[in-house]
């Protein structure tokens, strides 16, 4: 009977790491870059913060990274990891152009504000 | 409206980890369950790290590794660092990623030591500046009194359960606390260093009542944590001789003392809780955190009340799935207690507690320790005024180690984690089952909480940051 159970167990974690893996496997099929490689993505900032939430940038390695920032209000604008820093002035905008040679997830943030408006993803 | 949760890793590091691709997830998942079912097929049958075989070094590398000299200038240098950081949090600036503090206590001390003792021992016994201040004061009182001084009795029942509730205290403050008025958390430099005080004079206050070595052994919260993955490590003094042991053995006999499971599933805990919040829990916080909001608390303890809860959350799971296995093998014939079974198989999870630190805070630890040894070290109170060994110019390389590389590192010390809990979950089997059929029997029970632990390892980085 012990073995019975035994082997019911063993089961049931297979079962389990299948269904994770099912799980996984099914969100990334889900996943779509929200920007092209190429095409300029502009950033809204209102009020200091993000027209429509955090942006998301998506680049691979090696990629030129490009977005403009228009904001309603002048603060710095920070890169980091890469340690870009650019000011934007009240009603004015900036833009960035740089090649993505680091990997990782970083955050572009409203130095002033901590507040941040973009996360830039870097894949291998 | 969304909650912004600012963690410590946030605070410090600019550059978050790329979530696990599925192919690597995958594979981490299978590789786990073959080496699993390939363990039970090659088993041993006698126990073989019930004891740890400790050997003696050379006396004359004990007499000056053990020495007064050496003690007396190992305390001062803990107790010296653990000044600079205090000094530094009160003094430097409020910049976290520029203050010598957060990076010193929270990154190079808190990750640095783990994995230093996991291989070495127990390395932060003799730099422990409590410990050291604790022992000087008890020399200094019988000098005067003439007498050592006595101590109350420490009741024993409770063994380390002040340890695992400070653990979870200390993890409660690196990673819910905030001092910010707004909605964004994270531990402030001189927060950190008004922490370390209140610590430090709780833990000298204990160490009078009940004695220095004995508030360190139970109730300490860093010697006890510290000390449980030194457990695996390869040296260990005893008797006043440095000796070499068989890595892995010493843990056999570490849970012995109440709260030691307690303890354990706290690490656990603390580091899925971590790795949770922006990638598998990000989307349930968010909703507890508006409804908490939404039902009228204020912003900063919405979310301080939110990170707690889920953070307890993360402690029961990981103590139930414990549990479970736990009795699951008391269903096995010939088993002993169920309380035997269940501080009797704690050890068997510091590996796994180890494997999710690397796995989770690997490339903060790499990518930090390039600003201790730079900029902080140079300048630590971050205010440009100093420039101690020329390195305040300095900065962090991202570029060290590829995303490839980091994937390969978590995978890879979570299998091996997986890999030496089952070996000493099967060890201690063999040991407490007379009969090698029923031991083996009991062991697909661990076989599930260890793949079950490791597993939820691979998915939280498979959805880390995304």
């Amino acid at each position: 009977m012990n073995s019975n159970i035994s082997r019911v167990v063993a089961g049931v974690a297979i079962v389990v790491v299948a269904i994770v893996l099912l799980i996984v496997l099914k969100d990334s099929g889900s996943n779509t870059d929200s920007s092209k490689p190429g095409a300029v993505t502009t950033i809204t900032v209102e009020g200091g913060k993000p027209v429509g939430g955090v942006a998301e940038l998506t680049y691979s390695r090696g990629e030129q990274v490009r977005f403009e920032v228009e904001s309603d209000t002048g603060d710095e604008i920070h890169i980091h990891g890469y340690d870009l820093m650019e000011d934007v002035e009240a009603g004015g905008s900036v833009s960035f152009s740089f090649p993505a040679t680091i990997e990782g997830v970083f955050e572009v943030e409203l130095e002033g504000r901590k507040e941040q408006i973009a996360q830039l993803t870097v894949n291998p | 409206m969304t909650a912004i949760l600012l963690p410590l890793a946030h605070a410090l590091a600019s550059r978050k980890d790329l979530p696990i691709p599925t192919w690597l997830f995958a594979w981490g998942a299978s590789i786990v369950l073959i080496v699993s079912f390939f363990a039970l097929s090659v088993a041993w049958r006698t126990p073989r790290f019930e004891n740890d075989r400790w050997r003696p070094l050379g006396a004359g590398l004990s007499r000056v590794l053990l020495g007064r000299l050496a003690q007396a200038l190992c305390g001062a240098a803990g107790v010296f660092l653990f000044g600079v950081a205090i000094y530094s949090g009160f003094r430097g600036t409020v910049a976290p990623d520029r203050n010598f503090a957060l990076t010193f206590l929270f990154v190079t001390a808190w990750l640095g030591i783990p994995a230093l003792s996991v291989v070495l021992g127990d390395v932060f016994r003799p730099f422990n500046p409590w410990r050291a201040i604790g022992r000087v004061a008890g020399r200094g009182f019988a000098a005067i009194a003439g007498q050592p001084a006595a101590h109350l009795r420490y009741p024993d029942a409770i063994g380390r359960w002040p340890a695992a509730v400070g653990l979870l205290a200390f993890v409660w403050l690196e990673v819910a606390y905030g001092s910010s008025g707004g909605v964004a958390v994270g531990v402030s430099p001189d927060t950190a260093a008004t922490a370390a005080l209140v610590y430090s004079t709780y833990t000298l206050a204990m160490m009078a009542t009940f004695g220095v070595e004995k508030w360190c052994q139970t109730g300490e919260v860093f010697s006890v944590y510290f000390g449980m993955f030194s457990q695996l490590g390869l040296f260990a003094v005893r008797a006043g001789k440095l000796g070499r042991r068989l890595p892995l053995a010493a843990s056999t006999h570490w849970a012995t003392v109440p709260g030691s499971l307690a303890v354990v599933i706290a690490s656990i805990a603390s580091t899925s809780f971590d790795g949770a919040q922006e990638g598998a829990f990000k989307g349930a916080i968010a909703r507890t955190f508006d409804w908490l909001a939404e039902a009228g608390l204020s912003l900063t303890a919405s979310l301080r009340l939110t990170d707690t809860i889920f953070m307890l959350l993360c402690f029961a799971g990981v103590g139930l799935v414990y549990l479970a296995g736990v009795r699951g093998m008391a269903s096995v014939k010939g088993a002993p207690s169920l309380a035997k079974l269940r501080s009797g198989f704690a050890h068997t999870l510091i590996p796994i507690a180890f494997a999710y630190l690397v796995a989770h805070y690997f490339s903060l630890f790499v990518f930090q320790e390039q600003a201790q040894f730079t900029y902080l070290l140079s300048d630590p109170l971050g205010t440009a005024s100093t420039d101690l060994f020329g390195t305040a110019s300095g900065g962090i390389d991202y570029r060290l180690f590829s995303a490839n590389a980091i994937w390969y590192i978590q995978v890879a010390a979570l299998v091996i984690g997986h890999v030496a809990g089952l070996t000493l979950a099967h060890d201690r089997a063999t040991s407490y089952w007379g009969d090698f059929r029923q031991a083996a029997r009991s062991q697909y029970w661990m076989l599930a909480v260890m793949v079950a632990f490791t597993c939820f390892g691979l998915y939280l980085l498979s959805v880390a940051n995304s």
